[in-house]
């Protein structure tokens, strides 16, 4: 019982898509598969099959590429020649090439996984050009006409049969890529589409991520191009045209490009539509061209994105409406430091905390450990950075324990963020090493050193836009780094990421905002939610750059109770410019000043320096020597 | 000889191919968008003074003329509506969907007026510069409409150069490439300088192709081919330096010209787009394409 709910998990909509696609479809090819009518809807459906990958992969990834119509050539002439010149079977065809098209897909797409999406996106707009160019000219795949097929789809199957089996593989892949974009993995690919740092950030290995992207795209036009063949018995060259693939992007922005339902519908509706009217299908660049553009200006999302707003109006109205509240009044009230305030000694909090979280077990439990204030967990011997012959950092020591905050400031250009960078894996120091907990993590990326439980907060607010708060802390939580997309596909860890985020957001006291689209929070919030993002993943090490920035006195009030909270559990690296907040909650500063570290000491320490006065005068009022005492 | 007169034909193909990479590069500095449209553009221009002259018997000059600024309003207007829509809102649309997909409508927008208005057949505008091919001596040959391609990217390049390094207005076009919303805050008006580019574009392209087309001649759909190809020099030339996108130009050119003389007439494209696919695809980093538009 537990375990098909597992299987099936709690989200109802891959199900309901799923059902809808294959009820209609069932519906239209069982009943008019022999009309006019019934064949244009099952030559729509070949080419959703291409469009709902491409929903995946363009849409909702935001991976670019202009290679779908030429992996729909691919299947559908691999179907042509397999069944047409060497006889076998259209079905076992379809296969064979299907499986095929992965291999291709994997090797183009691993020449080009360690650069940007700009070079995919520009290397595949050639791609129809080069297949076009070739199939006109190549006569054993039969030039400027095309290959004839002797066999259907269903073997020896009426029309009938063939767009049952058209209806059924179109709801497999609605069923596949809609529970896909709604597992963990889905939220791995959205998060990579909107900022590949980010991304690294939070674990995601982003160049293996990409690469199944890719095949996955082009496995599903492959899988559409060979029911095409199928179902259509002939492959015109013109199937992998530059147009042809702008049909299919057309097919995909309207009908919504992040929606695989949407896409689908696209598809059918476009095609059906250059289908039964001579004048479409005459000025159909024209009117293609009208209409990206407009989908573009107007609704990004297209119909399904018109549908959803719709939808958003008139939920208020529905029984659920107070999910769609608004936070204008909404004050944070950390949770996290609450256990001392109220005067709860160490013992029952931590039997309070048992019976809440797992979450707050663990940081209980670093709170209690002793030993941790004194452990080495971060050490930084001789590193250096120096850009071209411009020197940033040089020979920085830096040794940190596993508990406690650690202020680092410095005028501006000193060193701090390319430290800050160095220690979390974005920016490789040109000398040196860092060691966390005893190993040597120099050359680790980002997304490795997350692993090992470094996290990070970014000085400009970096969220995922599009997504809710609870998605945004659960990215950090979802652990399927090792994990391959089919996995996605078969079972969802999402609802466990996101019982863990909602531990993270209601020990960080937001708990109530769980549900609410980032864009609209303030921007205390959104660096509060970054926070909770950084802390969801349990992190040995945090890295703050300027946390503070942006925010009224009486929210950096605030911040530094939780600051202070957070330091009693893990080890935290503090970039700040609010050198009143750092002397306050520090326990050691440090002081860069043109790449070397001039000065390292308590906060009182700090306040009374004559160096620090100087080098950071102006900077803040508490430098004045009425800050001393 | 044989190789002589390909590597000249080469020069006139690969002439344009490097304006147009400086067109694209220069246009994406400032509104963050590739111009996949400015091959269209070159077809319009090259079809539409052929229509004129050929079915309406315009006289050539008018009817050049009338082209060029029928291209011009047509480019003010697309910038006016679409492209202000699209950035000048209270929300900057942005990312890599839309540095492809507005053009990329725009290119197959074009096609679609000019299927209508001029047909599928090959069509080339009146040769401006009538007579026979140059001899050079030695066997080789340059058509007069070849050399006045030439010219007139060697003086587009001039202008360039010393406008972009010598005057306020160039410097503002390159700042505005460096940092877009620094070249605001310092008041520069980006908006201004992406309409003037965007104009400037289509005029030239629309003057290359009417200089070009008797050449090769132009159908309604040749328009694609050289915006990308155009667009890959740029890219070899990372966007930024001006010279590297000549020389990358004019040696596509030639390649492409090469190609077709020893290869394959039929497959000298085909060949052509594998090479730079392929050259994308394993060093990107070579070609400024590692750089994600923010």
């Amino acid at each position: 019982m537990s375990g098909r709910r597992r299987w099936l998990g709690t989200d109802r909509g891959p199900l309901l898509s799923t059902a809808f696609v294959l009820v209609a479809g069932l519906i239209i090819a069982g009943g008019s598969a022999n009309s006019y009518f019934g064949s244009v809807v099952i030559l729509a459906l070949t080419y959703a099959i291409v469009t709902a990958g491409m929903a995946v992969q363009i849409g909702f990834s935001q991976q670019v590429v202009f290679s779908q119509s030429v992996f729909m050539g691919l299947g559908a002439y691999g179907v042509a020649v397999l069944n047409g010149k060497v006889g076998w079977p259209s079905l076992l065809a379809l296969v064979v090439i299907t499986i095929a098209s992965g291999g291709v897909a994997w090797v183009i797409g691993k020449a080009v996984s360690g650069a940007s999406g700009l070079a995919l996106a520009v290397a595949t707009l050639m791609f129809p050009l080069i297949a076009f160019g070739y199939l006109s000219y190549a006569n054993w795949l039969g030039g400027s006409i095309g290959l004839p097929l002797t066999g259907t789809l269903w073997p020896g199957g009426s029309a009938t049969a063939n767009g049952i089996l058209t209806v059924v593989i179109v709801a497999a892949v609605v069923f596949a890529t809609t529970r896909l974009v709604a597992s963990d993995i889905g939220l791995e690919m959205y998060t990579l589409g909107v900022s590949e740092n980010t991304a690294q950030a939070m674990g995601v290995r982003t160049s293996r991520r990409r690469l199944e992207l890719f095949i996955l795209g082009s496995v599903l036009a492959t899988l559409g191009g060979a029911v095409y063949a199928g179902t259509q018995l002939f492959v015109p060259p013109t199937l992998v045209q530059a147009t042809a693939e702008l049909s299919l992007l057309i097919m995909l922005f309207v009908g919504g490009r992040r929606s695989v339902l949407g896409a689908v519908l696209g598809a059918v509706g476009i095609q059906y539509f250059t289908g039964i009217s001579n004048t479409i299908s005459v000025h159909i660049l024209l009117i293609e061209g009208v209409l990206i553009t407009v989908v573009l200006l107007i609704e990004p999302d297209g119909v399904a994105g018109i549908v959803s707003s719709l939808w958003r109006r008139a939920a208020p109205r529905l029984p659920f409406a107070e999910l769609v509240a608004t936070d204008a009044a909404y004050v944070p009230t950390p949770g996290l430091g609450q256990g001392e305030e109220a005067g709860i000694s160490g013992e029952l909090a931590v039997a309070e905390e048992t019976q809440t979280s797992a979450f707050r077990r663990h940081f209980a439990a670093r709170r209690a450990d002793e030993a941790a204030a004194t452990t080495t967990l971060l050490e930084v011997r001789g590193v250096a950075k120096e850009y071209g012959g411009l020197v940033v950092l040089r020979d920085i020591d830096l040794t940190l324990p596993e508990r406690g905050i650690f202020g680092l400031c410095g005028p501006n250009g000193a060193g701090k963020s390319t430290l800050l960078g160095i220690v979390g894996g974005s920016i490789r120091p040109s000398a040196g090493t860092v060691i966390l907990a005893g190993e040597d993590i120099t050359a680790l990326p980002a997304a490795e050193r997350f692993d090992r439980g470094v996290s990070r907060t970014f000085q400009a607010v970096r969220l995922i836009r599009g997504r809710t708060v609870l998605d945004n802390v659960a990215v950090a939580c979802l652990r399927s780094q090792r994990s391959s997309l089919l996995r996605g596909i078969v079972i969802s860890r999402l609802p466990r990421a996101r019982a863990d985020a909602m531990e993270a957001l209601e020990y960080l006291g937001l708990g109530e905002l769980a549900h609410r689209e980032v864009g609209s929070l303030t921007l205390e919030t959104q660096r509060m939610v970054e926070l909770a993002r950084a802390m969801a993943s349990r992190p040995s090490l945090l890295l703050l750059d300027e946390p503070a920035s942006g925010l009224s006195e009486i929210q950096r009030e605030r911040l530094r109770e939780l600051l202070r909270a957070i330091g009693e559990v893990t080890c935290v690296l503090l970039v700040e410019h609010d050198l009143d907040l750092i002397a306050a909650i520090a326990e050691r500063i440090l002081v860069l000043e043109s790449g070397a570290l001039v000065f390292t000491g308590t906060g009182e320490e700090f306040r009374s320096s004559e160096l620090v006065n100087s080098l950071l005068i102006g900077a803040s009022p508490t430098t004045t020597p009425g800050g001393e005492q | 000889m044989k190789l002589g007169n390909l590597i000249i034909s080469g020069i006139v193909t690969g002439s344009i191919y490097a304006a147009f990479a400086a067109c694209v590069a220069l246009w994406y500095r400032v509104s963050n968008i590739l111009n996949l449209a400015v091959g269209d553009f070159a077809m319009i221009g090259a079809l539409g003074v052929d229509n004129l002259v050929r079915v309406h018997h315009w006289k050539l000059a008018p009817a050049i003329a009338a082209t060029l600024g029928a291209v011009s309003l047509g480019a003010y207007l697309y910038d006016r509506i679409v492209l202000s829509l699209a950035q000048d809102g209270r929300t900057r649309q942005e990312g890599i969907v839309v540095t492809f997909f507005f053009t990329f409508a725009l290119s197959f927008f074009l096609e679609g007026i000019a299927e209508l208005l001029y047909g599928t057949d090959v069509h080339a505008a009146p040769a401006i510069w009538n007579g026979q091919s140059l001899s050079l001596g030695g066997g080789l040959h340059v058509d007069r409409a070849g050399v006045l391609v030439v010219a007139f990217a060697a003086l587009v390049g001039v202008a360039s150069v010393l406008v972009l390094r010598g005057t306020l207005q160039g410097k503002a076009v390159e700042a505005c490439g460096e940092n877009f919303f620094g070249a605001r805050i310092v008041g520069i008006d980006n908006r201004k300088y992406r309409r003037l580019l965007f104009i400037l574009s289509a005029l030239l392209a629309c003057v290359f192709g009417i200089l070009e087309s008797p050449i090769t001649g132009y159908t309604y759909d040749s328009g694609a081919a050289i915006s990308l190809t155009g667009f890959i020099a740029a890219a070899f030339a990372g966007f930024q330096k001006p010279g590297k996108a000549v020389v990358a130009g004019l040696s596509i050119g030639i390649i492409e010209a090469l190609l077709g003389g020893y290869v394959s007439a039929n497959y000298a494209d085909t060949i052509l787009y594998a090479l730079l696919a392929a050259a994308v695809l394993i060093r990107p980093g070579a070609m400024g394409l590692d750089i994600v538009p923010e």
